[in-house]
């Protein structure tokens, strides 16, 4: 049987040396792009990036145009709050249902219905959230029990001609929602002061 | 004649009888059986970083792409810082940039009016167009009216009732010039305006 066969010495040798696994030349090795260093350049570029920009989260508030003169829309038949905020140099003075809203913000009355802090330089706008909760709170239970009553959510915010960008800012977030995430008046209205 | 016996035998003995060479199908088979036994195994003699490359070029590509799309690229400088609010939604990206600093109102990037340093009282009567008390800013409804008849014609359904504007002021702006920025955008149809705020501060913008 071929099996059995016996290779002779001259077949083992050139088996042997036949089947010695083949080098591979210098240029034949690796079989890849050597895309080592550009891998380092593609890191050190990423590294940069991400070291250098500052990553900053925006956000943005939508609003509308001012309304300049009086408004020419048929007063309401419902009761509104007509939630009016203005923004002065000492602080905040409210007004809603069409009156003066009286420091405290339980009453109508001449005076701020929000003073600025006792030191005379921060906005008190924990006092204004508190003030608006208040007015809005008084306001719905007297009037949820109407069929008409559809709860407001804007507010009209004016300010003087040199409040900082930043006060009217603070206003807004201040009478956006509770502390606890209830809506308050997130749809502003910017309004010019006479 | 002698007969022909075996040969004579030297004093080593007998030379080794010459083996028979194996077939040629025996040869071969053995041959193929040895590179097979011999070969071998793939071996990876090197990181295989190509799918790391991939990964990582995308993540470069994709945060160049993000940054220099949003108006998150903006510098904060001395001239320009904006506003803290304690707002966490994601910020609109709809509308034309009107840039508000210290210096200059831009429209996309394009200086239109000089601010003077004291601006408590708006801009100069020069950019107006009724004299100081007026609200209506000459030169920048002039580029931001061009800029809603590209957004017109560009979207037509979309900016049928309106264009929407981008507002990114520096904090320290007065309430009257920003009053007089939206007036103005506000008389050449624009009736939303996005005011860009950044997010994490606390209540007043501390």
């Amino acid at each position: 049987m071929a099996a059995e066969e016996k290779l002779s010495a001259a077949q083992r040798g050139k088996i042997r040396r036949l089947s010695q696994p083949r080098e591979l030349a210098p240029d034949e090795e690796g079989g890849e792009l050597n895309i080592v260093p550009f891998l380092d350049i593609i890191t050190n570029v990423l590294m940069f990036v991400l070291a250098t920009v500052t990553v900053t989260f925006m956000a943005t508030i939508d609003t509308f145009p001012p309304k300049a003169g009086t408004s020419s829309v048929r007063p309401p038949t419902t009761p509104t709050l007509g939630l009016t905020i203005l923004v002065v140099n000492d602080g905040f003075s409210v007004k809603a249902r069409g009156g003066n809203v009286a420091p405290g913000c339980n009453e109508t009355g001449p005076g701020l219905a929000v003073a600025k802090m006792p030191d005379g330089k921060e906005y008190n706008f924990e006092g204004l959230k508190k003030c608006v909760v208040g007015l809005k709170t008084a306001f719905e239970a007297q009037n949820s029990g109407a069929a008409d009553f559809v709860p407001e959510t804007s507010v009209t915010i004016t300010a003087n001609n040199n409040i900082p960008y930043q006060a009217v800012i603070g206003t807004m977030d201040a009478v956006r929602k509770t502390e606890d995430g209830k809506e308050l008046f997130p749809d502003v209205n910017f309004g010019l002061a006479r | 004649m002698q007969p022909q016996g075996p040969p004579p035998q030297g004093p080593q003995g007998p030379p080794p009888a010459k083996q028979k060479p194996a077939s040629m199908a025996t040869y071969k088979r053995m041959l193929r059986k040895e590179i097979k036994k011999r070969a071998l195994e793939p071996e990876i003699n090197f990181l295989n970083i190509t799918a790391m490359l991939d990964m990582m070029t995308i993540i470069l590509v994709f945060l160049l792409k993000s940054m220099s799309a949003s108006s998150a690229s903006l510098p904060q400088s001395n001239d320009l810082q904006m506003p803290k609010s304690i707002l966490t939604t994601e910020a609109s990206q709809d509308g034309v940039p009107i840039i508000i600093s210290k210096s200059h109102i831009m429209v996309e990037d394009e200086a239109v009016v000089e601010v003077p340093s004291d601006a408590t009282h708006g801009l100069e009567a020069k950019y107006k167009r009724e004299g100081p008390n007026s609200l209506y800013i000459t030169k920048l409804g002039q580029t931001v009216k061009a800029w809603r008849d590209i957004d017109r014609q560009v979207r037509p359904k979309e900016a049928a009732g309106g264009s929407e504007a981008i507002i990114i002021a520096d904090k320290d702006t007065p309430y009257r010039l920003l009053v007089e920025v939206l007036f103005t955008l506000g008389q050449n149809e624009f009736n939303k305006f996005h005011l860009m705020v950044l997010q994490g501060g606390k209540l007043g913008g501390g």
